[in-house]
């Protein structure tokens, strides 16, 4: 078979001559998954984390799973997304996707070659980025070859909307764009016009019910239970019991010799002149955390809630799966791997201290999607209620789907709920990124982007009246 | 306009006003033509039963992009007409179905899903709206049951 190279578009005519080399972004928290559209899989996901290095010059931006993922001295770790799920800083968000974008699909635009990175000795790796205003304006613009269409999610502002066309018409020189709401996309994706999407990602829960194409956009609900609330809750796990359960990110490690389960930690750490930072130690344990939910975590799957009963004493008696620190340390984790999920779903459940207050209990699934339901028209519930879509990457924790089916269903005995999840995990993860690369990549959807003599004439105010 | 920006060849309303007017014709399947690009009319049939349309849909084929054929969606207009339970005679709606199988394809269910609102605003008077991803959800029963609400 002929492998076509990564950086290429496909070609002409694979794809009933509709192509037209429109690039599909569709940027979260964890990640931003960036790709050609037409393809089945996004080709570029980068971490949506960004590090930061100040030296005497100014401030230095390193991109990338390579970059980010070095221990250097005092490197921060940041993200430009705000705690309301809408991006807070525009500036650097718009350099990583630039990055997600340029790193893999386009290339980037031959610079001055002063600047481009080849001639300069200072700098290591090469995924760092000059922020030389001067250099980005006399550079070619990076999209002026495809059309852009970004994915939004549904409590978007009107403002971030406009935001999002002015970068991509400003900054980038796209020829063309659209923005799409990640739910549509999702439930399109999955073979529905009308449904509820209920989208469990890092950052973010949102519950979407979408009626024919359209967001109902007073019934969208969001809260901060998610994966990365999931991860805080197995921290708890781990400070609360006894003894402690160190966390040692890989990072840390030299070399290790094999324990035995619950034995402290036999192993050589690497020291540094310069201390890594604590947000960078943050990233690197998360990693980890990421690690122990995909294998370890499990949701208890109903019926009813883990303190229900002797629900609790039923998950301990299951059996334990074993987890190996990056050190060595070791255990079976049994009842304990219940009770990080369980806060998704019930809100006395979940653990706390300082940090982690309790969350409320209109944050919990179940009351997301039962506020999303009584926002809709009584004679649409049963409909929407029979598309429940399911997708995100932190749906993916196991038993989740058996969970929420069974919350459902005690809401709303009389309807005939049905959960659609997508089987397959690259279309979890990336069902509104396919979604997109699917409308982007139609000869018919040509007519539907917004062009740029169209933002010319009327200005950024143009995404409201066309992509609603 | 749909979302994908697919468009409804005149045939198709055509069609649709012969069997709204005439009562001739008792059901129409449209299909997304193989180049994506427009819904177009498979076939009209005067035959009413429920159980040959319903195998029509269930052996639908789509072409993908690639030229491969798969198991693909439709729309469907079908004139539904059932006994009242009271005895007081016949009623018929005119039922709109967009069948959307959930073990097709991606890109057969991302194409039927984004355009079912062309064709839906295309058609006027449709009594009823059916949403349809798995074979459960065209057994005549439910459909009954869908259509047959609110007398």
């Amino acid at each position: 078979m002929n492998i076509p190279n990564p950086s290429t578009a496909p070609v002409p005519g694979e794809y009933a001559g509709d192509e037209v080399s429109a690039i599909v972004l569709d940027p979260g928290y964890w990640t931003t998954r960036a790709g050609f559209a037409g393809e089945d899989v996004p080709k570029s996901v980068c971490p949506s984390f960004y590090g930061q290095l100040d030296n005497d010059s100014g401030a230095q931006y390193l991109f990338g799973e390579n970059a980010i993922h070095t221990p250097t001295g005092n490197l921060e770790i940041k993200n430009p997304w705000g705690a309301d799920g809408i991006v807070e800083d525009w500036d650097t968000a718009t350099k990583i996707w630039e990055y997600a974008i340029t790193s893999r699909l386009t290339g980037a635009k031959a610079g001055d070659p002063a600047k481009n990175g080849l001639n300069d000795g200072t700098n290591a790796n090469g995924d760092s980025m000059d922020v030389d205003i001067d250099a980005l304006d006399n550079q070619e613009k990076p999209l002026e070859d495809s059309p852009l269409l970004v994915t939004e999610p549904g409590w978007n502002s009107a403002k971030a909307r406009e935001k999002y066309i002015e970068i991509a018409m400003e900054e980038w020189g796209a020829p063309a764009f659209y923005l799409q709401k990640t739910g549509v996309l999702a439930a399109f994706a999955s073979g529905k016009a009308s449904g509820i999407i209920i989208d469990v990602g890092a950052s973010h829960t949102s519950v979407t019910p979408v009626l024919d194409g359209m967001v109902l956009r007073k019934g969208v609900q969001k809260s901060p239970l998610a994966g990365n609330f999931v991860s805080n809750q197995t921290r708890l796990v781990f400070k609360q019991s006894q003894p402690e359960i160190p966390l040692t990110p890989h990072f840390m490690v030299k070399s290790k010799t094999p324990v035995d389960a619950g034995v402290p930690a036999q192993a050589m750490y690497k020291t540094f002149g310069v201390p890594p930072t604590d947000s960078f130690r943050r990233l690197e344990e998360e990693r980890v955390l990421t690690e122990f939910k995909e294998s370890v975590v499990e949701v208890w799957s109903g019926p009813g809630r883990l303190s229900n009963g002797n629900n609790e004493d039923i998950s301990k008696a299951m059996p334990g799966r074993p987890f190996e620190m990056p050190d060595g340390w070791n255990q079976v984790f049994q009842g304990e791997r219940f009770r990080p999920a369980e806060g998704l779903f019930d809100a006395n459940a979940a653990l706390q201290d300082a940090d982690n207050p309790r969350p409320k209990d209109e944050h919990t699934i179940p009351r997301l999607v039962q506020q999303a339901v009584q926002h809709v028209d009584t004679d649409q519930r049963p409909l929407l209620l029979s598309n429940i879509v399911i997708t995100g990457a932190s749906t993916l924790l196991y038993k989740f789907n058996d969970r929420l089916s069974h919350e459902i269903n005690q809401l709303y005995p009389s309807t005939k709920n049905r959960l659609v999840a997508p089987g397959t995990v690259v279309e979890r993860k990336y069902a509104a990124w396919i979604g997109g690369s699917i409308l982007a990549s139609l000869g018919s959807f040509h007519q539907l982007w917004i062009s740029r003599k169209e933002y010319e004439e009327h200005g950024p105010g143009i995404v409201e009246k066309r992509c609603r | 306009m749909a979302q994908s920006g697919v468009s409804v060849t005149p045939e198709c309303i055509n069609a649709f006003n012969e069997l709204k007017l005439g009562k001739d014709i008792k059901y129409i399947i449209y299909k997304i033509s193989d180049d994506w690009k427009e819904i177009v009319v498979e076939e009209t049939s005067k035959d009413g039963d429920w159980n040959s349309f319903r195998d029509k849909l269930l052996n639908a084929k789509s072409k993908d992009r690639k030229g491969k054929e798969g198991i693909g969606g439709r729309y469907a207009v079908f004139d539904v007409s059932y006994e009242l339970e009271s005895g007081e005679g016949t009623r018929s709606k005119i039922t709109f179905i967009a069948w959307c199988p959930d073990d097709a394809p991606q890109y057969p269910r991302m194409m039927y899903s984004s355009s079912k609102e062309a064709i839906k605003r295309a058609l006027n008077g449709l009594a009823a709206d059916i949403q349809a991803n798995d074979a459960d959800d065209i057994e005549w029963e439910s459909i009954l049951n869908r259509v047959s609400k609110g007398r």
